[in-house]
């Protein structure tokens, strides 16, 4: 049967299993496109592993960890993405479920957060206000839970793009408050200090270990919970309400209720990371709950894949692990940043005669133009490399370092950004003419201006940036997520 | 009284800037229905395009250009560059995205700005670049109305605001590309089938309404003294306000939400705290939204199904 | 069972209408798209609505679902008055509706968009289904039963494996019928199908025919059925009403209404092409390729 067959049945009359027989659609199974190669391979293995098993496999990895014997700073980049991972799971109710574009989540969070550390800290021991954090935990859920269903309110009436911007507004409003407005009670620009650990029934949690387990336990049993709730009355009808509400709404549904609820719900998970986040720390300011913040939790649910719930604890994962855990090491973050353009070009350059001679005129082209500027003047090439490592020692003669980097460098940015944009607009053999120039451009870039300590934070937000615009592009689904369509209506 | 009339004064020049900026906003969400997150970034870029302007020429108090050639140029490649931004935005960002489902283009918005955001802290710096405007413009050479006084560079952003804007509305109103927006805005796959170039009007509202935000920067900058890498962010906001009270997709509505939220906030730093302004906006956003979702000027428009 | 063709007789004094439109009228700014329009149907009649394209047919099923407000005139069911209820409330006093541009939800499972509208005739709190309490339990299970002898109806069409494909996946026609199976759900008294046809083939077309038939018969059903396939108003409806430019210009028989002059008319003047194209419209013969209810 060849692809176009469709399902309209010949006009003959209906009979046998074969009516309404949809050769198409039954092959979908066979027809599904994996990812190229090995890839692919580990995506059929880790399908044929149902749900629930794969999570306790998960689970068990989760709880391993430690025992390896990892550093204090490794389990430490663990506990914060488990709080992002939390986080994600949260804003997938929202935004990958019920379709709300909620901008003001990290506010939900910082309210947790806040919340947590007013009533379990010295801050209100003057209105006679300490309490233990097994009370004060459910508490400040639940009222995160009531903020969700207040800044949810107004998307009763407005749909998408005005919610988007009340939200925003809503978690800027979030920081001014905490910042400036109510400085005396919440400490302002300095925040809360000396937040209580988790205590409580005779144990108190205070080594970094300790919260790594408890955060493991958290994100395994918020997993639980929402994997329950996605097929249950409720879930469904979060998804019905994100396909199309006015139909939901013909179909019995309350869509304001259920768009409160979801909104509640998504509020409840960052509350509850909040809690967690301030007792872990012990102190809290303002700054740890901004728009950058927010933009970081949106790009780890884009990577995995919006409404998917594994793929929200992946994407925080994988993002948070390779910017904190592996990019503050500059040595660490040039072969993540030289094997990422490789590995691009192993996949996408086909066939191998193209992929060796770009390879090959890259370096030449390196290395002529290294000799042409030394030949000019030794500062245009006396400057150090950033990477390290036999990195250093294999560029070395290859790329220009000039002795003051900042300006070409910046201008390098430029022409790089340019170039990229000039490589999608063209194809053929121009492009692998232009493919040239750029990686070389890139690494340029890389050695002078984005690799720098000094830039390292900032070309980590940069990163999340363009995960989230070539994401949305690319792939929209995320790593794990399923491709949605949309019937423009 | 004559307090009243200053902040009025001051309030009306603000808020001519961030009628500015939701124009754009407004002309962008009228043709592809995207809430341009990025919008309020570009402003930013305008305002150091200016900043790096007057450094290329001398820097503020050592000028070798006569100052009104210096403003021209500035106003001009802030339209020009940030124009073209603009456009680049729309070419490689937002257009893949067309038929996507709605939430795909607002999280690139997203992903945008911020990127337009770090990439200047990068290029640019942390520092807040200053423009000195009084070393080459006079601000005590305006007008005195009495204890009032508008000065030389709010006059110029005044005079310059209206021009923009009534140009604008003719523009959109006898041109053929004006009509080719409306024609887009109202239903864009019959502006195709009737052989408009969809893709052609859709860069042009991109550029025009960058180029709008790229003035705004220069002029914020000229009237603020002050650039940094975040101003985009409040600033955006603020001129989403603007444009969701007046009605958004309507023009006229952008200019009136402007203004009123430019004469609010002055009063309320006047005659309150400047530390409320933003709550009280966001509270004016919050009513108008929730009393009359269509804005000042916009229209209703029941779903059809 | 009333023969299609019999000329329908007015609802009888003292016999409530389950619905009764009474001088419904709408206007979008300056265009009037339904004015001062009566209709009462009565339980488990079929009545069609048929009328050129922008006649208002759609309009009127907005209104009764509650999406568009009348700008005057009322809507009663079952004795009250429903104007100004929201959709939601309407759907769980038991109206249902397929919708003419199909609205299905796209991502979700054939399975679950039939599960999905049975949000308003259940109640397992958001804890309770966590818990998986006995109430969720219990409503899973009757809500499977019931998808199952919904998408039954359908016989092959919807069957089996087809059950966990998404619905972007399906065809045309399977869209509308699982439009259909999710208006069931919402166990409805009054069904309004929106083109129910549109689209189909001349067997398929057959089938739905058939299946509205059905659904009055075995689910003691009242449905409003709006088509432009001749064959199927002639096949399935006790009445027939004609619209025009939101008026109502003929109410009767199929036969009676189909040979009116202001229906031939309103045809005519708009659209001769068309009308040509349907065998069975206007003045044509209503039984030829067409199926009477047994
Ligand atoms: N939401 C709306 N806004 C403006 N006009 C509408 C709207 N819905 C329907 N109309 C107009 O009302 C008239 C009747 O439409 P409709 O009921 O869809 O016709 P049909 O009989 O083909 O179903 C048409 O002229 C249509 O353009
Ligand atoms: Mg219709």
């Amino acid at each position: 049967m060849s692809q176009l067959a469709t399902d309209e049945p010949a006009p003959v009359a209906p009979a046998g299993p074969q009516v309404g027989a949809d050769e198409w659609v039954a092959r979908q199974a066979q027809r599904r496109e994996y990812l190229p190669s090995w890839l692919g391979g580990t995506e059929r293995l880790v399908e044929k592993v149902g749900w629930w098993p794969r999570l306790g496999l998960a689970a068990a990895a989760g709880l391993v960890l430690p025992l390896l014997h990892v550093g204090q700073f490794q389990l430490q980049v663990g506990i914060d993405s488990l709080v992002l991972a939390l986080l994600a799971l949260g804003l997938n109710v929202t935004v990958g479920w019920a379709g709300l574009l909620d901008l003001g989540y990290v506010a939900f969070f910082g309210f947790g957060a806040y919340g947590f550390a007013l009533v379990s800290s010295d801050q209100l021991s003057a209105q006679g206000v300490h309490w233990p954090a097994y009370f004060s935990i459910p508490v400040v859920v639940v009222a995160t839970g009531l903020l969700g269903l207040l800044v949810g309110l107004p998307s009763r009436r407005l749909s998408g793009d005005y919610l988007a911007i009340i939200t925003l507004f809503f978690g800027e409003a979030f920081y001014e408050i905490t910042n400036t407005v109510a400085s005396s009670k919440l400490g302002g620009e300095d925040g809360i200090v000396g937040i209580d650990p988790i205590r409580g029934f005779g144990v108190q949690l205070l080594s970094t270990e300790q919260y790594y387990y408890l955060m493991v336990i958290f994100v395994v049993g918020a997993m639980i919970v929402l994997r329950l709730l996605e097929f249950s009355r409720t879930g469904r009808s979060w998804r019905a309400i994100r396909d199309d509400p006015l139909a939901a709404s013909a179909m019995t549904i309350s869509v304001d209720k259920v768009k409160l609820m979801a909104f509640a719900f998504g509020a409840m998970v960052a509350g509850l990371a909040g809690t967690e986040f301030a007792a872990q720390q012990v102190s809290i300011a303002p700054t740890d709950f901004t728009t950058q913040y927010l933009i970081m939790i949106y790009a780890c649910l884009i990577l995995g894949g919006a409404g998917s719930i594994g793929g929200a604890v992946a994407g925080a994962l994988v993002l948070n692990v390779v910017l904190d855990g592996i990019l503050r090491n500059p040595t660490y973050t040039g072969y993540l940043f030289y094997g990422l353009i490789v590995i691009a070009l192993l996949v996408k350059l086909r066939p191998w005669r193209r992929l060796a001679l770009v390879a090959g005129s890259t370096i030449v082209f390196g290395y002529a133009l290294h000799a042409i500027a030394a030949a000019i003047s030794h500062s245009w090439v006396s400057g150090s490399l950033q990477s390290g490592g036999w990195i250093a020692s294999a560029l070395r003669g290859w790329v220009i370092v000039p002795a003051s980097a900042t300006g070409p460098g910046d201008w390098g940015f430029v022409l790089l950004i340019c170039m990229l944009i000039a490589l999608a607009q063209v194809h053929g053999r121009t492009r692998t003419l232009l493919l040239v120039p750029t990686i070389y451009l890139a690494a340029f870039t890389w050695e002078t201006l984005l690799g720098t300590p000094t830039n390292a934070s900032i070309t980590r937000y940069i990163i999340i940036a363009v995960v989230l615009i070539v994401m949305m592009i690319a792939r929209p689904q995320g790593l794990l997520g399923t491709r949605r369509v949309e019937v423009p209506t | 009284m004559s307090f009243f009339l200053q902040e009025l004064v001051n309030g009306v020049t603000t808020g001519a800037l961030y009628a500015l900026i939701a124009l754009g906003f407004s002309m962008v969400y009228g043709v592809l229905k995207l809430l341009n997150f990025a919008h309020g970034d570009l402003y930013m870029v305008g305002g150091y395009i200016g900043f790096f302007i007057i450094r290329w020429f001398g820097g503020a108090a050592k000028l070798f250009i006569p100052v009104p050639l210096l403003v021209t140029i500035m106003f001009v490649a802030a339209a020009v560059v940030v124009g073209g931004l603009g456009v680049a935005m729309e070419r490689f960002a937002y257009r893949p995205l067309r038929n996507a489902p709605r939430i795909a283009p607002l999280i690139t918005a997203i992903g945008i700005s911020f990127f337009l955001e770090n990439a200047a802290l990068l290029l640019f710096g942390a520092q807040y670049r200053v423009y000195n405007t009084p070393d080459f413009i006079s601000y005590s050479s305006g007008i005195q109305i009495g204890s009032v006084s508008i000065d030389s560079v709010q006059i110029m952003v005044l005079v310059m605001g209206l021009f923009i804007m009534i140009g604008l509305q003719q523009l959109i109103n006898r041109t053929k590309l004006g009509k080719q927006m409306r024609a887009v805005a109202a239903d864009r796959e019959a502006a195709e089938m009737f052989g408009i170039n969809v893709n052609f009007t859709i860069a042009a509202v991109f550029f025009l309404g960058s180029a709008l935000a790229g003035v705004a920067g220069v002029m914020a900058g000229l009237l603020f003294n002050t650039v940094y890498n975040t101003i985009g962010f409040l600033a955006g906001l603020k001129a989403f306000t603007a444009a969701v009270v007046g009605g958004i997709g309507s023009i006229p509505g952008a200019m009136l939400g402007g203004l009123m939220i430019g004469i609010a906030e002055s009063f309320i730093t006047g005659y309150i705290s400047s530390i409320y302004v933003d709550l009280i906006v966001f509270g004016i956003l919050i009513v108008v939204m929730l009393v009359r979702p269509t804005g000042l000027l916009g229209r209703a428009q029941l779903q059809k199904v | 069972m009333t023969a299609p063709s019999q000329p329908a007789s007015p609802p009888q004094e003292g016999q409530q209408p389950l619905l009764a439109l009474d001088k419904l009228s709408l206007g979008f700014g300056g265009l009037r798209a339904l004015a001062d329009l009566d209709l009462q149907v009565r339980d488990r009649e079929i009545v069609s609505m048929i009328g050129p394209n922008g006649a208002g047919k759609s309009t009127v099923f907005n209104v009764i679902t509650g999406i568009y407000r009348p700008t005057a005139g009322d809507v009663r069911f079952a004795g009250g008055s429903i104007v100004g209820r929201p959709p939601h409330i309407i759907a769980r006093h038991g109206i249902a509706r397929t919708f003419q541009s199909l609205r299905l939800f796209m991502n979700m499972s054939v399975l679950e968009n039939v599960l999905a509208a049975t949000y308003g005739s259940t109640r397992a709190s958001p804890v309770e289904s966590v818990l998986r309490l006995p109430r969720h339990r219990r409503e899973e299970r009757q809500n499977r039963v019931l998808a199952h002898d919904i998408l039954a109806f359908f016989g092959q069409r919807l069957a089996g494996y087809r059950w966990d494909q998404p619905a972007y996946s399906l065809s045309y026609a399977n869209r509308r019928r699982l439009e259909i199976a999710r208006a069931l759900a919402t166990k409805p008294k009054l069904l309004l199908l929106d083109e129910p046809a549109a689209g189909m083939n001349p067997t398929e077309t057959h089938e739905i025919t058939e299946l509205i038939g059905r659904l009055r018969d075995e689910l003691d059903l009242t449905i409003l059925v709006i088509e432009h396939d001749m064959h199927v108003v002639a096949g399935c409806s006790d009445r027939v009403l004609a619209l025009d430019h939101g008026v109502k210009i003929a109410e009767g028989g199929f036969d009676t209404v189909a040979s009116h002059p202001a229906v031939v008319e309103a045809y005519l003047g708009r659209d001769p092409e068309a009308l040509a194209a349907e065998p069975g419209g206007p003045g044509g013969s209503p039984t030829q390729g067409g199926t009477k209810d047994r």
